[in-house]
């Protein structure tokens, strides 16, 4: 029975491991040596489109198929930089990316009242 | 005339089933009406105070805001929501999925401004969606000042505006009465014209028959002296009920010690030639001593009605049983007899049931009029082609 248990958690820890590595391979990876850190980037999002589900549709969308019309960042930002390259991941990997980008930074479930 | 100078005139049914129909639709439009307009007035003031909340939470929401983007900003290092003691907030995404609470009862995002409960609650849609939100709610507490306003002026000027329009009801229902007062005074006019002119011939018949010496006539003039004697004093009987309707209000009551029992075997006798003429057969049982304290000719006039109404419809060769004891006078005849379904209606003026005897349909009415002064109970009970019994009890 004990086995059983430790076998289920190390199955969960590898799946959520997975997870967090496609992220951290994928973006994090990139983005920390940039000026615009990924928190940042967060909330400029959420800014803009308010809901998960339009949070994660947006970055999606971008992430497949980058444009000067989609990005949020400001034009002098894409003057200098450019427009990124589109993702090479496979639709599965890029939204659980997304997925753990957004449990990463979410507002749900973080404030709190001064007591 | 007016309406208050009959209103001893008993309203027949179908009158009063107008009277109550008009009354309860007059009183259903009335408060319609009214609460229509408590409503308006409500929604009016109701409106009026969101208004006033509604600008002072405009007021606040544009601080909220700037505490909001602030936050937004340094969401990184600090997640302290803002609060205040007073004014509650939450925010919803623009899925209206809830980011945070802090509200006492679920906002309805379509609205603006309402009230739920005793709460007010203020929606405002802020232009960037700072920590995600899209609707920012703010709630308060009503004080309920406004609502004790409008109690207090709905009392103030309700109130007074109801008791108008029962007036104008009253005013209303007296012109809805005045036709049908109208035919009864007119009838009651004419039924005093007639009879003031019968009275002359009807007491000179009477009195010239009286002085007629029976026994030097021949039995054939005799029969017809007699017949003219019955038709005198049926005439003189419907003089005399005429008169009591027409004169009522202004003869004098005097009540006195009244023998019964001596005052029914007089108006027996008096009535017997009438009962003859039919060869009705009284059968009494009339106990001595009976009295009662009451004004002899009305108590008269009573009497004479129940008799002659026990003559009138009954059969020829009928019976008419008369019992008196103490506490009551029970009349029965072997008549027509009344159906179940118009007992209720005998005793209104002018109402008749058989049109094949004569008379006007007052006799009742009289009887239920000194009963109803006295206090006398009335008790018919009677079966078609069989029998009418008519009690009266004190």
């Amino acid at each position: 029975m004990v086995k059983r248990y430790i076998v289920l958690c190390f199955i969960l820890l590898s799946v959520l491991s997975a997870r967090s590595n496609i992220y951290e391979r994928n973006c994090v990876k990139c983005h920390k040596t940039q000026a615009v850190t990924l928190d940042k980037l967060f909330y400029r999002y959420l800014l803009k489109y308010s809901s998960e589900r339009a949070v994660k549709k947006a970055l999606y969308d971008y992430l497949k198929h980058p444009s000067f019309f989609k990005t949020i960042m400001p034009k002098g930002y894409i003057n200098r930089y450019g427009i990124k390259l589109p993702s090479k991941l496979s639709d599965k990997d890029l939204k659980k990316a997304i997925d753990v980008y957004w449990d990463k930074y979410k507002v749900f479930g973080k404030l709190k009242v001064k007591k | 005339m007016s309406v208050s100078k009959n209103l001893d005139i008993r309203l027949l049914r179908s009158e009063k089933k107008s009277l109550v129909a008009f009354l309860s639709l007059y009183l259903f439009f009335s408060i319609i009406i009214l609460f229509f307009i408590v409503f308006l007035y409500y929604s009016f003031q109701k409106d009026l105070m969101l208004q006033k909340k509604r600008e002072y939470l405009q007021e606040y929401s544009k601080d909220f805001v700037v505490k909001l983007k602030r936050l937004h900003r340094n969401f990184s290092k600090t997640h302290i929501y803002p609060t205040d003691k007073n004014i509650r907030t939450a925010i919803y995404d623009s899925d209206k999925v809830k980011i945070f609470s802090l509200l006492k009862r679920k906002p309805d995002l379509k609205k603006v401004i309402y009230k739920t409960g005793d709460q007010i609650q203020f929606i405002k849609e802020p232009e960037s969606y700072y920590l995600g939100a899209k609707y920012i709610i703010f709630e308060m507490e009503d004080d309920g000042i406004w609502f004790k306003k409008f109690i207090k002026n709905i009392l103030m000027f309700g109130f007074p505006f109801f008791i108008i329009i029962m007036i104008m009801g009253y005013f209303l229902m007296r012109l809805f009465l005045k036709p049908m007062r109208d035919t009864v005074v007119l009838l009651d006019r004419f039924i005093k014209d007639t009879t003031h002119e019968l009275n002359t011939p009807v007491s000179a018949i009477m009195a010239n028959i009286e002085t007629i010496d029976k026994n030097k006539l021949e039995p054939k003039t005799l029969r017809k002296i007699e017949r003219i004697d019955i038709a005198a004093r049926t005439i003189s009987n419907i003089y005399q009920d005429l008169t009591y309707l027409v004169l009522n209000h202004r003869v004098q009551t005097n009540d006195e010690r009244m023998d019964i029992s001596k005052l029914l075997k007089d108006r027996c006798e008096y009535f017997s030639i009438i009962a003859k003429s039919k060869k009705i057969e009284f059968i009494l049982d009339i106990q001595d001593g009976v009295y009662l304290d009451i004004d002899k000719n009305k108590m008269i006039k009573l009497i004479d009605n129940l008799i002659s109404n026990a003559i009138k419809y009954n059969k020829i060769k009928g019976k008419i049983k008369i019992v008196l004891r103490e506490g009551s006078i029970i009349v029965e005849d072997t008549g027509i007899g009344i159906s179940e379904d118009k007992l209720n209606e005998i005793f209104d003026r002018y109402k008749r049931f058989n049109t094949s005897s004569g008379g006007f349909g007052i006799g009742l009415n009289i009887v239920w009029m000194i009963a109803k002064e006295y206090n006398l109970k009335i008790k018919v009970d009677s079966k078609v082609g069989k029998y009418t019994k008519v009690e009266i009890r004190w």
